[in-house]
């Protein structure tokens, strides 16, 4: 992929989509990983670091003062305009107000703290007239490794048909250190959570597996290609497959001529 | 014995019979599951068999379901292929002929892909009809995965002379017109219809065997696929539109029903459109159509 490129045409994506919507800038959450960095670089890029303000949302179970410091790394390097907003307190009412909460249901609770960040941002979007940048990657997006109306939820998603290897090696290109592009992605929903661990597979390899998917590369083929177990290749397919629900709208039976979400096939506007 | 796209095997047609009887097996596939479909369709021709039915008829792409999308080309197989070889065994072992939808790959390229109808009797394949009117418009988009078809489809079988047409071709007359000119006594449609637009092929599946005085069966899925509901509805329609038999709406259903081809003769002559065919119109046709 030609970087200088990819980056130039992400560029114009994010400034015309910002101008066309009116909109003063752009919101995003900045957590110290290598996409929110991605996205808040190429953002800045676009439409200038004064016009982009970067949230950061730590609580204090998943507390990393690495997080914060790379996150301000990034946020000085691409003169960002910053806010930390501690959302531990309303996490808190959260897991009060939630007659069966069960702490130690790590997933639905995780889900709780991604939706919490996602109503911060849309609360600034809102309130600044700012387009919510997301950082989705292909990589993720195509396991279905976010949380459904949490961290997926944006107005623009520069970054999503990038795998993560690429979103690594544009990370660079723009700037960003090498250390912090590297680093093992977390969604930091707990503590010594990684992504890699969990999906069970390293991105250099699911994102060749993901990438002859997306080509109609038979799981045979992709097996040989990369000489690894066609087994791998098979889970990794049957994931992708059964999450293309989390990567669509909420589905209604068709009773009408045209159906929201369905054949309703409309310009997008932004104004 | 292979194949080519466009080779039939004719039956002799020496025993055809004057009655025979349809199962219209009405089935919900399981999306992209073709053994458990596969699975289906054999026990239904085996009930079939048990009925006294000589043809058994499952619905438009009821091998993979019909909401598979890019699900398509890996699903595709050639004709014949492991599926169609699996039902020529399953018509074999029954002595009952078969017709089933699937999605067909071409053997000459490894991505063109036709929304086809497969014929099987006990000796064999007989015949295939890949669909000539692709719909893509609403929440349709056929044109988007299949190639259509270029020739319509009427085979001299045992059980009479068959014609194979699917689903929106029978918004086409001329689709079922030249089916019946080429000799069609009963001609099967299989679909995949959703329920927004069952009132026109109840209306459709009657005009179309009324005005060309031929048997009319329609078989079509049932249950959701990704949010669309098929209707069922499947039905026997007689050559003066009559609707002789009806499977449920909705859900799965099996019915069978009989076809008296003695009738056509009555039709023929109560109604006789055949004869009255004005061919210089189809010339017109041809010109005013090339001018929309």
């Amino acid at each position: 992929m030609d970087f200088s490129e990819a980056q130039k045409r992400i560029c114009r994506f994010i400034k015309e989509y910002v101008e066309n919507a009116g909109a003063k800038g752009i919101v995003l959450g900045l957590s110290g990983g290598i996409d929110s960095a991605t996205i808040a670089a190429l953002s800045s890029l676009a439409v200038g670091g004064d016009n982009v303000l970067a949230l950061m949302l730590p609580e204090k179970e998943n507390f990393n003062q690495k997080d914060i410091d790379d996150a301000k790394v990034v946020a000085d390097k691409f003169k960002l305009q910053t806010q930390i907003c501690d959302i531990s307190s309303v996490l808190e009412y959260f897991y009060k107000g939630i007659p069966v909460f069960e702490p130690k249901d790590k997933l639905c609770k995780g889900n709780i703290k991604a939706r919490t960040r996602m109503i911060y941002l849309y609360y600034y979007g809102n309130k600044l007239n700012r387009i919510v940048c997301g950082s989705s990657d292909k990589s993720e997006t195509m396991m279905g490794y976010f949380t459904k109306w949490g961290d997926a939820a944006a107005d623009i998603t520069p970054i999503m048909d990038l795998y993560k290897t690429q979103v690594r090696k544009l990370a660079v290109h723009l700037g960003i250190p090498e250390e912090l592009a590297l680093k093992p992605s977390t969604p930091a929903l707990w503590p010594n959570q990684t992504a890699e661990n969990e999906l069970g597979i390293k991105y250099e390899t699911l994102d060749l597996i993901l990438y002859g998917l997306e080509r109609f590369m038979a799981t045979e083929e992709i097996a040989n290609q990369l000489i690894i177990p066609k087994l791998i290749v098979e889970k990794v397919k049957t994931r992708w497959l059964a999450n293309e629900h989390k990567r669509r709208n909420p589905i209604a039976p068709k009773m009408g001529y045209r159906t929201v979400g369905n054949d309703f096939r409309l310009p997008r506007h932004t104004y | 014995m292979i194949l080519g796209s466009q080779d039939i095997r004719i039956e002799s047609g020496n025993d055809m019979k004057d009655k025979i009887k349809l199962a219209l097996a009405q089935i919900s596939s399981k999306r992209e599951n073709k053994e458990a479909n596969l699975q289906k369709i054999e026990a239904l021709t085996f009930k079939a068999k048990e009925q006294g039915a000589d043809l058994a008829i499952f619905p438009e792409m009821s091998l993979t379901g019909y909401v598979v999308r890019d699900q398509f080309y890996e699903l595709a197989e050639t004709i014949p292929g492991p599926t169609v070889e699996r039902v020529e065994a399953l018509a074999k072992k029954t002595g009952m002929h078969v017709i089933f939808g699937m999605p067909e790959l071409s053997e000459k390229t490894r991505a063109t892909v036709f929304n086809t109808a497969v014929f099987v009797g006990p000796e064999g394949l007989i015949g295939k009809y890949r669909k000539m009117y692709l719909p893509t418009h609403s929440v349709f988009e056929e044109k988007r995965y299949f190639r259509p078809g270029y020739q319509t489809a009427a085979f001299q079988t045992d059980l009479g002379n068959i014609g194979l047409c699917i689903c929106y071709d029978l918004f086409f007359p001329e689709v079922l017109r030249l089916i019946r000119l080429k000799g069609a006594q009963l001609i099967v449609c299989i679909s995949a219809s959703p329920s927004v637009r069952r009132s026109y092929f109840e209306i459709l599946t009657c005009a179309r065997a009324l005005e060309n005085t031929a048997y009319l069966a329609y078989v079509n899925l049932a249950g959701v696929e990704d949010g669309l509901q098929f209707w069922g509805g499947s039905r026997l329609v007689s050559p003066t539109g009559d609707v002789l038999a009806k499977a449920k709406y909705d859900e799965e259903d099996f019915v069978t029903c009989e076809v008296d081809y003695s009738d056509l003769r009555t039709a023929e002559t109560f109604i006789p459109t055949l004869r009255d065919l004005r061919p210089e119109l189809f010339d017109k046709l041809k010109e005013y159509s090339e001018r929309l």
